[in-house]
Formats: C-alpha cells, structure tokens, sequence
C-alpha cells in the first residue's frame, strides 16, 4: 500500500472493530480496491479535500437538493455526495443482478396473486392477516386487470452486505421508489469534477437503463397509441424527493405535473392544459398508494385525482407502478418470501435476507418475546424509520410496553436479527473513515424479465457508528460503480431517439397549474426587482441627504418615504397616523419593510413567493438559471443574518441582488420555450412592472410641487426606473415633467414606458388559445381597452393641474382606469386559463 | 312482506360546484330471506356518466359524475324488496346456531376453506375500528366466556349496548373515535353496531357491519308519516359451520321481516350510501329522507 493511502487511513480502525469493504480481516486490502485506492493516492489528500468541496458547491449551484420534513433548514437541504465512490466488481454484481431479476419476478407474481386469485393464502403459503392487515392492502384494487405483461413495473431493493460476505436484501420498495435520479446525478457530477478518478478503471454506465425506463412508460400505454402521452405525478415542492420529479421530467421529456392539473372525464384521464384538455396515457407517479384517488381512497388527498381508479379498471391509463403495490412494502411478508419463490418459480431465492419472524404464529411470537431485547422489531405496514424499535437501546419500561402492543395484534409485528453490516471509506475532514452503507438498487420491466441498473444509489449513515441508514435524516450518498474488466465506452447515450411527440407540442398542452405558476413567477419577479430598485434609489437618497443636510431634499424624502409604503403596500408605514412615528426613523421602517417577513407587501414576502414560484417549476429551468436562482437564495439568507443594517450595506445588498435578478430575468427569455409557457412568463412579468409603474407615478406626481421639489422627485422617479440615462440621452435637458411623461409613459418605442408595456401584453395575450366562442376572449378585451387608452391620451392633459386640488388629476384619473383595467385583464387570465375557482371537497356523510 | 322504500339525499351548494365524482351504495342485496324486486336509482341532474360495480365485499357500487355546473343534487333510490325472515334459517331455535362455543369458534377460524377465510378478514382492525382500547375488550369479556355459546353471547352483548348506551343523534359523527362512544355511552346505530364489532373483533372473533333499512311503525292509531325512517345499521357474527347472524344493538332484536340489508363491510367507511367528490366553494347542504311502507300490491 502506497504511504500516501496509508495516510489517508490513518485512524481507520480506530474503535472499529467490523466488516469493512476494502480491508480483509488480515488488514490486507482487497484487490478490487487496487485501482480506486491508487486513483485515490495519486490525486492526493489535498486535492481530494479542494475536490470534495467543489462537488459540494456543484451540487449545491445545481440545485440538487433533498428536503428533510420539518427541518429548520426549510425546503432544500443540499444533496451530500462524497468524493469517495463505492465499488463493486462485475462479476459479483452478475450474481446481485440475477438475485435482483429474481425477486422482482417473485414480488411481481406474489402483487398478482395478492389482487388477483389470492392462491397463497389459499393454500397457507402467506397468512391471510399479512395481506388482510396491511394497510397497502388497497380492497379497490381488487381483480384489477392490467394490459401490461408485469403487474410489478418498478422495484427498488435496499442491499447491505452482510458478515457472511454477500449482498443481503433489507427493504424493498415498490410503490414509488426513489432515487434514481440522484444515483445519474452523482455519476453526472463525479464524471465532471474528477475525471482522473476513472483512471484505468471501467466503470458500467446506466444509459441503456434509462432507456428501458423510458421504453417502459411509452409502452404501458393501453392504447397501443404511437405517441402516448405520459406524465409524471408528483405531490409537489414540498417532497422529500421532489428535485428528483423535476430532474427526470426535465431528462424524460416528460411534463411535471400535480393532481389538480389531471382530471377524470368519460372513463378517460386528461390534462388540464391552456387550450383545453389533452388526453393522458401513462403516469410515472410519485404519489403514494393511498393519495391517488379521494374518491375510493383517502378521502382527504389533494394530491391525487378523483375518479382515478375507475380509469385504470377501464384500462384507459397505466400507472406506473400500479396502484395497490405498497402492500409489497411489507416485512411480514419476508419469512414467507423463500417459499412464495419456491411455489412460483420452484427454486430458492438467490439473495438473502434478514432473517426475520412474524409475530402471528404462536412458536415464532413466543421466541421473539422471549428475547426481544435482541430484535429489531417493525410493523408490518410502517418501515419508516420513526416506526423501528431498536430494541436493544430500550430500557425495561419500554420493552414492556412494546410487549403489551404485540400481544394486542402480534400480526402486526416483525422482529428482525439485528445484523452489523458492513462499512466502506468515507472522505471526511481530510482522512478515510469507515461508515456503514446501504446501495439502492433499481429494476424495471423489460419484455419477459428486468433490466437492472448497473449500480443504483449508495447511502451513507451519517455518524460512524450509525445503525441506521438515511437520507431523512441527513446521511450522504455515492457514486456507485460497477467495475467490469472490458473498456466502457466514454460517451455516455442518454438521449433517445425521440420522433414521439411526447413533449410539449405547444402552448395549447401547457398545463394550466404550471401556466399558472409561470404567471405567477413573472409576476413576483417583476415585482421583486421593481421593488429592490426603489428601496436602493430610496436608500441612496437617504445617504444624500444625510451628508447634505439640505432642506428640500428632506422634503421630497418625505415623499419618497410615503411612496415606499403606497408602492409595496405595507401599511400603514409612513402615512396616516403611523406617519409621525415611522418618520422618526425611517430607517427602522425601511428595514421592516425589507425584511419582515410576517408583513404583508415586504421585499421577504415578494422574495420568498418568487422562491417558491420558481423552486416549484424548476424542472422548467436550464441549469445556468438554478445557478442563479440559488446564488440569489443565498444572497437573501446571507443578508437575512446580517448584524448591522446600515445603508451601505443593504444598499450593497440590493446592487448585488439586482444584479442577479436581472441576470435570472434575461436568461428566461433564452431558457424555456414560447410552447412551454413562457408567454404567460412574460404576460406576468409586464403586467406587474406595468402596475409598478403606474403604482410609483401616481404616489410621486399627482400633486404638483415648486420646481426645485419637482426635479428632485423626478430624478428619483427615473433612477428608481433606470431611466435617467435614457433621458439624458432622449432629451439632453434639464428634467421636465412633460418629458418624464413622455417618456415614461407615453413612449411607444422605449421598453420601460407603460405604453410599450401594455402593447407587449396586448401583443402576448393575442397567442394565447382563445377556447371561447367570441371573437375576442376576455382578458383580450380588457387589454384592448387598456391600450386603446393608453393611446388617446396626450402630455398636455396629463401635465395639466387643477387649480383647485393642486393635483394632476387627469393624469391621476387615466392611471386609476388603466390600473383597474389591468387588474381585470389579469382576472380574466386566471379565469379563463387557470383553474382554481372550485377546491375539492368531500361531501358530507349521511348518517342516523 | 314487500317493501317499497324511497331513500332520497340532497346536497345544496351554496355557491354550485362545476363538477363531481360520486359513489353510491344504496341497491338492497339479494340472499337468503331477501330478494330484490326492483330497483331504480334517480340522479338529478342526470349524469353524465354512469356505471355499476361489484365490490370486494360483494355489494353494489354505483358511480357517476356530473360536469356541468349544478347547484342541487338529488339522489333517490327507489326499491322493492320481498322480505321473508322464515325462509333463513331460524336461528334462535336452532341447535346448530347455538352450540358453537366461543373457544370452538376461534379454533374454527384456523381454517383455510373460502368461507372461513372470507369471515377472517373480518376478525382484523379496520379504518374505523381499531382494537386496542382495553375498556372495549373488558366490555367484552363479561359476554365471552369460553365455554359460552357464541349465539347467546353475542345476544346478551347486543342486550347489555341495548340498555347500557343511550340513543342521541348528533352526539357524534364519523370522525368521532370509538373510544369516546365507549367512555360518554351516547351514539346512533352506527355507532353501536362499531362498538359491538369492536368487541367481537378485541375477543379474536369476526363480525362485520350492516348497513341497511328498518321498518318504524307508527304508534298506535296514526297514520305513518312520509321520510320519517332512515339508513340503519347493525351487526353480524360469524358463527362457524353455522354462518352469518345478525343483531341489531339499536332495538335489541335479532333482525327480522322489519330489516331490509343493503350492504356488508368491514365499518361503515366501506359503505357509505354516498359519498363523492365535488369542486365547489362555500358551504354544502345536506338532506336525507327515507321512506318504507308495505308496497300496495301485495
């Protein structure tokens, strides 16, 4: 071994005593490790530290995240990969492979059987309480008859090796399996930042899994149709597992999307979409068993679609997996699982298990109590990890109690042998440190067997001496490898050849729940940077006039104060009798006004809503824009822990923040397709900068001010606008009001006036499917009107005061029309595109 | 006998709903004793969909939908069963029915023959009826003894819910969990049909649940009013090598001629005679009225 491996094991064995993967017991390392370890050596510890946390800064630009339920940390945690991967030699993998295939087969007949004829309870094979009590055993799904030729589609198994040197299965998951698009992520990532790693090792690549993948949603489709329309059904931002929704619609070709954006009409399952509905096929789901239909299932879902289930005994739509295959998430299910093989395929199962005892036979229920404290004991139908009694850490209460819960139902309960798994090098601080790990792998069905995906996802406990292995909880993950002896080809296939059309074929098949969230994001982003932009011409003035000490510009700082809180609407702030108090330290209110999150109108809000709105559709996005996306996230939380808030520095704050933002609004136009949306983006977008712009001119110039006031006004009027270079340029005079007008609402060439505005929407609105029977729909006729306005009216009339008032109010008038008229034209775009008038609900029981 | 009987449900959406999914569960079986003569199941307004199943427990499932905007909807089936308890076996006489003892019923319940194992599933926890309460398995200890007949423990238990529970609609509702009709001793028929399976099911015995009509006579002199019936529900024991015997709690009566049965689940949650999902806002109203009589003809 190299000195320089030796350094990097320094400590390795320290209070360990185990099974490891690269040590044999004799401290020899296994020569399948040769390669990696001398990679490893020779690009060094320090590199490997700089490398490590390139990949954490990869991982993190790309937005490649994982949410942990309640944690403090909100909504994307960042997904960990270590540096070091986890190998295994392909002719073991062979072995692993075969067992995999197998047991997917036997769980693929045992879902048959358990909805179909039920042959293995009938003949004693499998109790009936196994299935009967499981809460997976979904009775609607009873004698569902499915075109495809696998029941089972999808099948994930959980390995750990076990003391005896082989790959032993410890969970399987077969409702909505997970993580395989991180398992192609972590390759994806480990291929770009460290090459060398690869050095003369061949690693087996996943591309002609990911095919069959696909090859598998297209042909799920009952309908034998040439271009079936599949989708992928996700419960939505808030998942655990969403980032990975999002990267394989994004890798799929497949649209993203929710419960509410499907609906159930004629037997038949559609998408909502802009022109109307567009029939749906396939569904890749994310959501669980028992979420998909409220009408024959869970009652308070919103994540699922009415009526659903019905569709499927029509054979009008294949879900991928079929709904009903949670019962096979079941550990009562495993000491039974060598017979149920040897009864449908007649030989044993190739991979083995834990050795577990279900608590509903006498003989096996007496010896688990007998020493419980030994066991692992679950339920039968909750292996999440808050539900697994670990009970050799229980004290003598606690076993008791966990006794008297088993002798209540015992068939709900498993005990399983506590086993120590092995462990495999993990880089942490610098050195090599032995951690436990669990490799996910994946299977999908492929004519009359499963392909299985080379590799899959590693996990790794997060301490040392962890037991239990998680991503819930926070673990890491790695790269996961299958090194065979022939040469790998180095250019990886992912795309397919995709003649289908099952992409977006254009505007009209964007569903609505993501045109309306693309509405919405424009809108928050408009509203975001016009906002920042005030507070800093604000906050800029603020410092002028704290180094001047003149009085007319404290005089129209007053203004600008009081236009803050008519702007953002977040009163009362500096007006009504609020006014007095605020004005005391403005300052203070500002800050508020920025960072406040609970306060209606505040830049947190505006902020976070534009997070969400963009975070919930970044399937939508190019990477360039997740970059910036989360560069702009952390550039808030940054600030957020800010200690002192003077004006330099949340000014510093804004000019970077704007930066970004403006940065993020031009790579949209380049990122995503007029087809997907984005005409809706846009519509959003104008239409806030558009009421932003008549919201600052009517807090600003309405009431008419000496000249010396006015000019100040003015001018921050257009630097808030970004205007006054423009200006200089336009007019190459000293700032007057009819010019302001002119250019800034009037102009019809300038892309910041509110004229050219309100062509643009006029202009995008025209694109947008008209489903009604008129000639002009709606929201076409209140942008019509808004522009015919915008047009009659002239600088003279606008410019005009009324001597009794001292107020602009012509010009006050005709902004007031045109903001109602746009506050219209975006009512009727919700109500004509967008589908969110009605919300679900149960209807009441009867009962006497 | 014959029945006609007319169950009718409206629901009023105070600002309509732009459409809605339904289940109905509402067509009288067939079986021993019962035979359904006809049948007619009202929708208004009409649906645009419409379909019939049969479900895992053998009942009659209808769905629709409707997808035009509605304010009202109005659900009536309308039946005609012949009713004649004498053609089931009589029970109470019947040494077959009464010589099961408890313990020998549980050992039977070991079997794997069909009927056995289709009685099994109703011996488990279901949505409704969990059974872990400690209160529900001592109530139950006092009527099954091991050596007891499980025909008369089972009829001493519908007895003592009879006199130990009292009978107050709106105390509860579906959400309302077991534990508390056991501890207050206040509910409706469903509720104690739930408490009584709850018992049977904390013994290691299976029983299921009822849901169906009772015929309410007038007092005395006076003529029935119209709607005055409603949905009733009761339970039932499976008693090995004998069958399925029904008890119905709420009158203290082995169910006879008065008894119409619609449906057999596990607890009410797997047959509710409607349910359904709407896309609506604001409040839902709703309606129910039942109606048995004597059909004229016969």
């Amino acid at each position: 071994m190299p000195t320089s491996t030796n350094k990097l094991f320094r400590n390795y064995f320290t209070d360990y005593r185990g099974y490891d993967e690269v040590f044999a017991s004799d401290l020899g390392i296994d020569k399948n490790w040769d390669k990696l370890l001398n990679n490893l050596s020779e690009i060094g510890r320090e590199k490997l530290i700089s490398k490590q946390g390139e990949i954490d800064w990869l991982l993190s630009e790309n937005g490649v995240t994982y949410n942990v339920y309640n944690d403090p940390k909100g909504l994307n945690r960042p997904w960990e990969l270590n540096v070091v991967p986890f190998l295994i030699q392909k002719e073991e993998w062979k072995t692993i492979e075969k067992g995999i295939q197998q047991r997917s087969e036997v769980l693929n007949l045992l879902l048959k059987d358990i909805y179909g004829k039920r042959e293995l309870i009938k003949k004693g094979i499998v109790p009936y309480e196994v299935i009967f009590a499981h809460r997976g055993f979904l009775r609607a799904c009873d004698q569902i008859q499915y075109k495809t030729s696998k029941q089972l589609l999808i099948h994930s198994a959980d390995l750990a090796r076990g003391p005896d040197g082989r790959m032993w299965v410890v969970n399987d998951r077969a409702q909505v399996p997970s993580g395989m698009g991180y398992a192609l992520e972590n390759r994806f990532s480990i291929s770009k930042m460290l090459p060398e790693i690869f050095e003369d090792i061949n690693v087996e690549q996943s591309s002609a899994f990911f095919n069959d993948l696909n090859q598998l949603l297209l042909s799920s489709a009952p309908s034998n149709k040439e271009n079936p329309t599949v989708v992928i059904l996700t419960p939505g931002p808030h998942n655990e597992t969403y980032f990975e929704h999002s990267y394989l619609s994004s890798f799929l070709g497949y649209p993203l999307v929710k419960g509410s954006d499907l609906v159930v009409r004629g037997g038949k399952l559609w998408m909502k979409s802009l022109k109307g509905l567009k029939q749906v096929d396939v569904i890749y789901r994310r959501v669980d068993d028992v979420f998909i239909d409220p009408l024959e299932l869970r009652e308070d879902s919103y994540l699922g679609v009415a009526g659903l289930m019905e569709v499927v005994r029509l054979q009008n739509v294949a879900i991928v997996n079929p709904i009903g295959s949670g019962i096979l998430e079941n550990p009562g299910l495993i000491p039974f699982l060598n017979a149920i093989c040897k009864y449908f395929l007649n030989e044993d199962l190739l991979l083995p298990q834990i050795a577990s005892w279900w608590c509903g036979q006498k003989k096996e229920r007496t010896y688990v109590l007998k020493h419980l404290s030994s066991f692992v004991v679950k339920r039968i139908d909750k292996t999440h990890r808050e539900h697994i009694y670990f009970c050799e850490f229980l004290n003598k209460k606690e076993l008791k109690q966990l006794k008297i819960e088993i002798l209540k139902t015992p068939y709900q309960f498993v005990a399983q042998e506590k086993i120590n798994f092995s462990t495999a090098p993990n880089f942490v601080n610098g050195q090599l440190e032995p951690r436990k790990i669990v490799c996910r792998t994946f299977s999908v069905a492929k004519n009359e067997g499963y392909s299985v995906m080379p590799g899959g996802l590693v996990r790794v406990a997060a301490e040392r001496e962890e037991l239990l292995v998680s991503n819930q909880k926070g673990g890491t993950s790695k790269d996961f490898w299958v090194v065979s002896d022939k040469s790998q080809s180095k250019i990886q296939h992912y795309s397919w050849n995709q003649t289908s059309s099952n992409r977006f074929t254009g505007i009209n098949d964007v569903p609505s729940d993501t045109a309306e969230n693309l509405f919405w994001s424009g809108r928050y982003l408009g509203r975001t940077i016009v906002t920042a932009r005030y507070l800093r011409m604000a906050l800029n003035q603020m410092a002028n006039v704290q180094f001047n000490h003149r009085k007319s510009e404290s005089e129209s700082l007053k203004i600008i104060f009081n236009s803050i809180t008519n702007i953002t609407s977040t009163f009362p702030g500096f007006t009504g009798e609020n006014e007095l108090e605020a004005m005391k330290n403005p300052l203070k209110e500002i800050e508020s006004v920025i960072l406040d999150e609970t306060r209606y109108g505040s830049f947190a809000q505006t902020i976070s809503s534009f997070n969400f709105a963009y975070y919930s559709r970044r399937n939508l996005w190019s990477r360039d824009m997740w970059r910036v996306f989360d560069g702009i996230q952390k550039l808030w939380e940054n600030f957020k822990n800010e200690e002192n808030y003077s004006i330099p520095v949340i000014v510093k704050f804004f000019d970077r923040i704007i930066t970004r933002l403006i940065a993020f609004r031009a790579l949209s136009e380049e990122c995503i397709l007029v087809k997907q949306g984005l005409l809706l983006y846009f519509i959003g977008l104008q239409m806030e900068e558009a009421t932003m712009t008549i919201a600052k001119i009517r807090s600003l110039i309405i009431v008419n001010h000496n000249q010396e006031l006015e000019y100040e006004i003015l001018e921050s009027l257009l630097s808030s606008h970004e205007s006054l270079n423009i200006y200089r340029y336009s007019y190459k005079s000293y700032l007057s009001l009819e010019n302001v007008i002119n250019l800034i609402l009037l102009d019809k060439e300038y892309a910041k006036s509110l004229s050219y505005q309100i062509r643009r929407i006029k202009k995008d609105i025209d694109q947008l499917p008209n489903n009604t029977s008129n000639e002009f729909t709606e929201c076409q006729i209140n942008i019509n009107k808004a522009f015919d306005k915008i047009n009659s009216l002239t600088v003279a009339e606008l410019k005009t005061v009324d001597l009794k008032s001292n107020m602009r109010l012509k010009l006050d008038e005709s902004l007031e029309e045109l903001s109602d008229l746009l506050h219209d034209a975006s009512l009727s775009i919700s109500n004509t595109y967008f589908n969110h008038a009605y919300k679900q609900t149960q209807l009441l029981n009867s009962i006497k | 006998m014959v029945f006609e009987i007319i169950h009718t449900t409206r629901y009023k959406y105070e600002n309509g709903a732009s459409f809605c999914h339904n289940l109905a569960t509402l067509k009288p079986k067939n079986g021993p004793g019962q035979e359904l003569l006809e049948y007619n199941l009202n929708i208004s307004p009409t649906p645009n969909e419409f379909s019939e199943r049969v479900d895992f427990f053998g009942n009659t499932i209808a769905r629709f939908s409707i997808q035009q905007y509605h304010e009202e909807l109005e659900v009536t089936a309308k039946s005609k069963v012949y009713r004649n308890y004498e053609e089931q076996e009589e029970v109470s006489n019947l040494d077959k029915c009464k010589s099961v003892t408890v313990k020998q019923a549980k050992e039977l319940l070991k079997g794997l023959d069909d009927e056995v194992l289709n009685a099994k599933q109703f011996l488990l926890k279901s949505p409704l009826i969990s059974i872990n309460s400690e209160e529900i398995e001592a109530y139950a200890k006092i009527s099954f003894k091991s050596k007891r007949s499980l025909y008369e423990a089972s009829f001493e238990l519908m007895h003592r819910i009879f006199t130990d529970f009292d009978f107050v609609s709106g105390f509860t509702s579906i959400a309302t969990p077991l534990d508390e009709v056991m501890k207050e001793k206040k509910g409706v028929c469903q509720d104690f049909a739930q408490i009584a399976i709850a018992c049977l099911r904390s013994v290691g015995l299976s029983a299921r649940y009822v849901s169906g009509y009772i015929e309410t006579l007038p007092p005395e002199g006076k003529e029935k009013l119209i709607g005055t019936d409603a949905s009733h529900a009761w339970f039932s024991v499976y008693i090995p090598t004998f069958g399925w015997v029904d008890f119905d709690p709420t009158n203290n009566q082995v169910p006879k001629n008065q008894h119409i049965v619609v449906a057999h689940g596990r607890d009410y949650l797997d047959v509710p005679p409607l349910k359904g999902v709407t896309y609506s806002s604001g409040k839902t109203n709703m309606e129910v009225s039942v109606d048995i009589r004597p059909a004229k003809e016969f």
